[in-house]
């Protein structure tokens, strides 16, 4: 038989749990409103813009699981990835539903995700409460605007950066095409064979030109022009293991250049196919 | 709050449990019983697939009774290939202050798992894939070769990885914030050890969750535990710096049996330098089984995190009272509460869960 003491025990557990944190000096995501202790504020109302969204709902509850290496799916809502792993992203799950489709909010994934009613796993945020409705639906008129990038970004330098893969990442011969962002609006038609290339190198070595075959056929799918985000896509063909090289080059005779006719900086990414299916 | 109040909610919070929550942890057999997880699973580190032992245990010794079928069902189809599985499917209702209550139905999972013992007792090949709801997904697939006094086995291919408790609740707090949970298996090589009173796992994977390697590093797992007839204790560390991630966990984790009561203890310290300054935080589980009744279980969980060591006043906590029943093999009923409490500026962290859940298994 149990003794007393041990069903008093077994049921003062609860006691142990005490109350949560007294909030003080905190805002609502649980940070310092004096901007201390190692993390960003936010807290601000919820606005349909994406910066306003990523204080107050991505931050503060996505990464909590989409972000960092251990993302689920790859799927990063960090405030530097977030722009370009929703926007004309197809989703892994559905790959012919893009996460967010700007201007179509009913056939974005991320709305369905988020409502419930998505084809492929469960709710998010998975395991808590779903988001208040009021919140979707300033995501959904975010998404109804065309879900245009934050407005910081606009006026910054234009640079190109990789989302994925990152430099000198391994992938396997079924990975997503290299996806790329810039952190502003490029003039597309400044892209050519004369400053876009992609090599091949068997030995990883590129400055030796014997070993290297230059790939030709890649394209560019522009996933959204202002700022600009696109994948570079190889011919089937060409998608064969060994070690590559992508350049967009800002300098030389024929530079790419953003919107207001500025060369960009040199952009270069490396990364390897590996022979597994 | 006050000593009355306090008492007066849980009380409260008591009550509304009778008819209510999610808290699946299955470990608690296991230091009920003193037994290690591979006394049960075919995964010697627990969770999935269950072994013949598993299989006959879950539908005699569990069950309040045991309908007379005849033979037992044990997965095997031959000697050569098992299969077994998992239906979850619940009815929930969450109450979060300033916003509306939500009640739902939701089909949690139904997984099937396959084994194929290409080599019985040596070689194997394991599947275990969620197949609803919605499409397909592959949570763990993997070979593993065990050596031929059975102590020793490497396995390769995607696997679940060593670490802590495996609690069936992703949710919980220890699962959630350290990411190693039933949703995030990885790729990689495991070695592991098995002997009458220790287990131990050492797991390299590409610390991605399932997704391509990177050339920046890779996951570290290792996990050891000593298993006694009543009690158990045991630590985890593990170390993740693909892509820069450079995430550092321990743990040390315990359980013990005092009567018909089990308890489960694990605390975390987790470390993340890409935080400035590093971000640490600490996560806690304490939970106690109180198996009332052949077939009754009821179910006692209190859970802290503090999600950063350097801001006062943010952590949060939640605790859980679940009643397990298991009226007869296959199928089991699971009625429970929770309650979140967190910073009164979030709401989310404040919200109170009531669930009712059928586990059907086999």
């Amino acid at each position: 038989m149990m003794n007393r003491r041990t069903i008093g025990a077994v049921l003062m557990l609860p006691l142990l749990a005490s109350c949560g944190g007294s909030g003080e000096g905190l805002d609502q995501n649980g940070r310092p409103i004096n901007g201390g202790g190692g993390g960003g504020g936010g807290g601000s109302a919820l606005t349909p813009d994406l910066q306003s969204i990523q204080e107050n709902v991505f931050t503060p509850i996505c990464t909590a699981c989409h972000a960092g290496a251990a993302a689920p799916l790859g799927f990063r809502l960090d405030a530097a990835s977030a722009y370009a792993m929703l926007v004309n992203a197809p989703s892994v799950e559905v790959p012919a539903l893009l996460r967010v489709s700007p201007g179509n909010p009913d056939s974005s994934y991320l709305i369905q995700k988020l409502e419930g009613h998505a084809a492929v796993g469960g709710q998010m945020p998975l395991g808590q409460a779903p988001l208040p409705q009021a919140t979707i639906n300033v995501i959904r008129t975010w998404i109804q605007n065309g879900a245009p990038a934050p407005a910081q970004a606009i006026d910054m330098l234009t640079r190109l950066a990789t989302i994925a893969p990152t430099e000198n990442e391994v992938l396997t011969r079924d990975a997503p095409e290299p996806l790329i962002a810039a952190s502003g609006a490029l003039e597309l038609s400044s892209i050519s064979t004369a400053n876009l290339t992609v090599e091949r190198s068997a030995s990883g070595e590129f400055d030796d030109s014997g070993g290297v075959t230059l790939v030709h056929g890649a394209t560019l799918a522009v996933r959204s022009n202002d700022p600009t985000v696109f994948s570079i896509e190889l011919p089937e063909s060409e998608r064969v293991p060994g070690n590559y090289r992508v350049t967009l080059r800002g300098t030389g005779p024929v530079p790419v250049l953003d919107r207001q006719g500025r060369p960009i900086p040199d952009f270069i990414l490396r990364y390897t196919i590996e022979d597994i299916p | 709050m006050t000593a009355r109040l306090r008492i007066v909610t849980l009380l409260a919070v008591f009550i509304s449990i009778l008819v209510c929550g999610r808290a699946e942890a299955e470990p608690w057999f296991a230091v009920q019983q003193g037994f290690k997880c591979s006394q049960c699973h075919v995964n010697p580190a627990g969770g999935g697939m269950r072994n013949t032992f598993g299989q006959v245990w879950g539908q005699t010794a569990l069950p309040e009774e045991h309908l007379d079928t005849g033979e037992p069902w044990t997965g095997e189809i031959n000697k050569f290939l098992a299969i077994g599985g998992n239906l979850r499917a619940s009815g929930s209702f969450t109450d979060t202050p300033h916003q509306r209550s939500l009640s739902s139905f939701d089909l949690d999972e139904m997984r099937l798992y396959v084994e194929v013992r290409a080599i019985p007792d040596r070689l194997s090949l394991y599947v275990d894939e969620k197949i609803a709801p919605g499409g397909a997904i592959n949570s763990e697939a993997y070979g593993r070769l065990w050596t031929s006094n059975h102590q020793w086995y490497v396995q390769a291919g995607q696997m679940y990885l060593p670490y802590g408790i495996r609690l069936q609740d992703d949710t919980a707090f220890i699962r959630q914030v350290s990411g190693v949970n039933f949703a995030t298996p990885d790729r990689g090589v495991q070695v592991g050890f098995e002997s009458t009173n220790w287990s131990a796992q050492f797991a390299v994977t590409n610390g991605t969750a399932g997704g391509s390697s990177t050339p920046d590093g890779k996951q570290y797992s290792l996990r050891a535990e000593h298993v006694q007839s009543i009690w158990r204790v045991g630590a985890s560390v593990n170390f993740n710096d693909s892509t820069g991630e450079n995430r550092q966990m321990q743990n040390i984790f315990a359980g013990v049996r005092t009567g018909p009561i089990s308890w489960l203890a694990e605390a975390d310290y987790i470390s993340d330098d890409n935080f400035t300054p590093k971000r640490k935080q600490v996560v806690g589980l304490l939970e106690a089984n109180w198996a009332i009744a052949k077939g009754h279980n009821l179910k006692f969980t209190t859970e802290y995190f503090d999600p950063d060591r350097d801001v006062s006043h943010d952590y949060q906590d939640r605790w859980s009272i679940v009643w397990e029943y298991t009226p007869f093999q296959f199928l089991q009923l699971r009625v429970g509460g929770r309650n979140y409490d967190g910073i009164p500026q979030n709401d989310t962290q404040n919200r109170r869960l009531v669930f009712a859940q059928i586990n059907g298994y086999f």
